[in-house]
């Protein structure tokens, strides 16, 4: 979050081709067939869900930021580009993870609470010896290169709120879409203002009529999309249209006008939107199960 | 900075959980595509940094004690070149200091010729090692031993008022506020160079946050508004801190010595004038706000300091307004015409250095021992 974005090193070191993300998972399986075999484990975007809802129970009763899960999910993602998830404890990494995003986003939290909340949750994966915690938390850092800091893309979005005049209904919309983005691996693939931008879009875009608000009905967001229709790709390409409605057609203008990577904007709601539809899927006890007989199978938890 | 966060969007919701029974949006308006996994192997490095091991380093002596860690002189065993080695020792209840962990993290996004360099970061069993770029000594040191009673020069002074701003401009345009600038954080090297050093209570300031800790940057150097418990203070806090060092350069003596936060304030009151809800609006409604302050009237701050130019003297007044809004920023500081001369007293300071240099270079031929 500090320091400029263009310079960082998440721009220089964290940023993948989606061609080397595969690369990298397909050599943690090269190297071990019969693990993979073994321990099969969900789509990698269930197990996000997974670890997210885990993250956000860990968090619960202490005062966390989101953005510290934010910071912790997307370090879960760069510690996983360097480690097999079947050789890791990934409740000690998840722990650890949360417990270092705290301290680097300034809302530090004691190691014996933070041991305290991961075993009252996962009492067979996490041992009472906190020094535990403190080792992965030396495995994270140098698996990280030291690089911490992480660029998110809540601070672009407060910036385009004036910018783009958006409601505060449409801020929350777009702030949730960067909250599951996280569930994907957007965060490894695109610069933190793509992902804003997309939200925007989302947001503007499925957003209900004023009149009708989005609280506790699905319906007029769904005829909104349907409506909207997203033409707004079409209308990227053809700006004399007369399709879309005003509130669209202003974003479309300033989209435009930006030298925001439209191709990047529109890859990463593709992407978003594949993960609504594998959400479909999603099982926590599945995952549960999965990752359950993982750990205890190799004694990774010792 | 100033725009604060809507109140929803603390919250973790996905968009799902707004709209829960949303149709999958896909089949309506694109065709997804999920990646397709070919293949290559990866590398992995084992170290923090590299494959430095603690080993490629020679200990010398201790420099001094951080603010969470021992600082040793070291030397490259490979190349013969001076490091400054930071251990932190690693406490088993707390795991990595934060503080270590913020300054690790900082230094490795933030390179500028006025920010000391971290070179690597090696760890071992139980400590963390930093590699920094060795600097001769501190700005305190360096007043103590150089300075005339610890003045120094006007050329100096300049110089290294200089490179102190564009380093905190360039944490500011970073978004980082360095938050305990004071002149043993300030490190000088024997080329005369000035970097910003000690990044443990850095901290950034990506999103608004309205509650950063009240407890930092030495009483001392502590801009008003922070002395005052004002929570929302930002990288005007650095500029009040490098006035003070700025005065300092001139006396010697520390502009502020408080000894406590209210000492602290009165110190500076007694000289730059008790504000008030006329001189500063809103100043009331700061925490540590007493109706009851002494009234002091605005002193000359040219009376304290015989030896400042009228210039110098401006740019020392706009640094140390007590308002924090009306304090000027770096890059205000870096343009003030007090700098316009710079130039020409650097080739005067550096013509200064090569005859120092040569001097000590003749005596660095000596043999060590004369022992016939």
């Amino acid at each position: 979050m500090a320091a400029n974005y263009w310079a960082s090193t998440q721009r220089r070191h964290w940023l993948f081709t989606r061609e080397r993300l595969a690369e990298i998972r397909e050599s943690f399986k090269e190297k071990d067939k019969a693990a993979h075999s073994q321990f099969p484990l969900p789509d990698q975007r269930l197990l996000n869900i997974y670890f997210n809802q885990q993250l956000i129970k860990l968090g619960k009763r202490m005062a966390t930021r989101q953005q510290a899960l934010a910071t912790a999910q997307v370090y879960i993602k760069r510690y996983y580009t360097k480690n097999e998830i079947r050789n890791t404890n990934p409740y000690l990494v998840l722990t650890t993870a949360f417990y270092l995003a705290c301290k680097m986003e300034e809302c530090p939290q004691h190691i014996r609470f933070v041991v305290g909340e991961a075993r009252g949750l996962w009492p067979e994966f996490i041992a009472p010896d906190v020094s535990k915690v403190g080792e992965c938390e030396f495995s994270l850092i140098s698996e990280m290169q030291a690089q911490m800091i992480v660029h998110h893309p809540y601070r672009t979005l407060s910036e385009l709120q004036p910018e783009l005049s958006l409601t505060s209904d449409e801020i929350a919309l777009a702030w949730s879409v960067i909250n599951d983005h996280y569930l994907t691996d957007l965060s490894l693939l695109y610069p933190p203002h793509v992902i804003a931008v997309m939200a925007v879009i989302v947001a503007v875009v499925f957003k209900p009529s004023s009149q009708t608000g989005f609280h506790g009905s699905a319906a007029p967001i769904a005829g909104a999309m349907r409506d909207g229709g997203m033409n707004i790709l079409a209308a990227l390409g053809d700006k004399g249209g007369a399709g879309p409605p005003p509130r669209i057609q202003k974003l479309i203008a300033w989209l435009a006008e930006s030298e925001v990577d439209i191709k990047a904007v529109i890859e990463s709601t593709q992407e978003l939107v594949s993960l609504y539809e594998v959400w479909e899927q999603y099982s926590e006890k599945n995952c549960k199960e999965l990752l359950g007989r993982l750990v205890k199978s190799k004694s990774l938890d010792k | 900075m100033t725009s604060r966060q809507p109140t929803s969007t603390s919250s973790s919701s996905s968009l799902l959980d707004i709209v829960s029974n949303l149709v999958s949006p896909k089949s309506l308006l694109f065709n997804a595509q999920h990646a397709t996994p070919p293949s290559l192997p990866s590398q992995r490095a084992p170290t923090m940094d590299k494959s430095q091991q603690p080993s490629s380093f020679q200990q010398l002596e201790k420099l001094g004690e951080g603010t969470y860690a021992t600082v040793f002189k070291g030397r490259n065993r490979q190349t013969g070149e001076l490091v400054a080695l930071k251990e932190i020792h690693l406490d088993s209840e707390e795991g990595t200091p934060s503080t270590a962990i913020r300054e690790i993290s900082l230094m490795k996004e933030l390179k500028h010729e006025s920010i000391v360099s971290l070179y690597d970061v090696i760890h071992t069993e139980n400590k963390l090692m930093l590699v920094f770029e060795y600097m001769d000594k501190d700005l305190k040191k360096y007043m103590d031993t150089r300075g005339d009673r610890g003045q120094l020069d006007q050329a100096t002074i300049k110089s290294f008022m200089h490179q102190l701003m564009s380093g905190i401009a360039f944490c500011h345009d970073n978004r980082v506020l360095h938050r305990d600038l004071k002149p043993q954080n300030l490190l000088i090297n024997k080329k005369g160079q000035l970097k910003l050093g000690d990044f443990g209570l850095a901290r950034a300031f990506g999103i608004p946050v309205n509650t950063f800790s009240n407890e930092v940057v030495t009483l001392w150097y502590r801009a008003p508004d922070v002395l005052l418990g004002s929570r929302t203070y930002n990288t005007s806090i650095d500029i009040w801190s490098a006035g003070c060092i700025m005065a300092e350069l001139y006396t010697g003596r520390p502009l502020f010595p408080g000894t406590t936060n209210e000492d602290q304030l009165q110190k500076i009151f007694r000289l730059m004038g008790t504000p008030s809800e006329r001189s500063w609006p809103g100043i009331s409604q700061l925490p540590e706000y007493r109706p009851n302050f002494h009234v002091y009237a605005t002193q000359d701050l040219g009376l304290i300091l015989p030896q400042i130019d009228p210039l110098g003297l401006d740019l020392l007044n706009r640094m140390l307004q007590l308002r924090p809004e009306l304090r000027i920023d770096a890059h205000g500081a870096l343009q003030h015409p007090w700098f316009h001369d710079l130039p020409q007293l650097q080739a005067q300071l550096q013509q200064q250095q090569q005859q120092q240099q040569m001097a000590a270079g003749y005596g660095g031929m000596m043999p060590p021992q004369q022992t016939y």
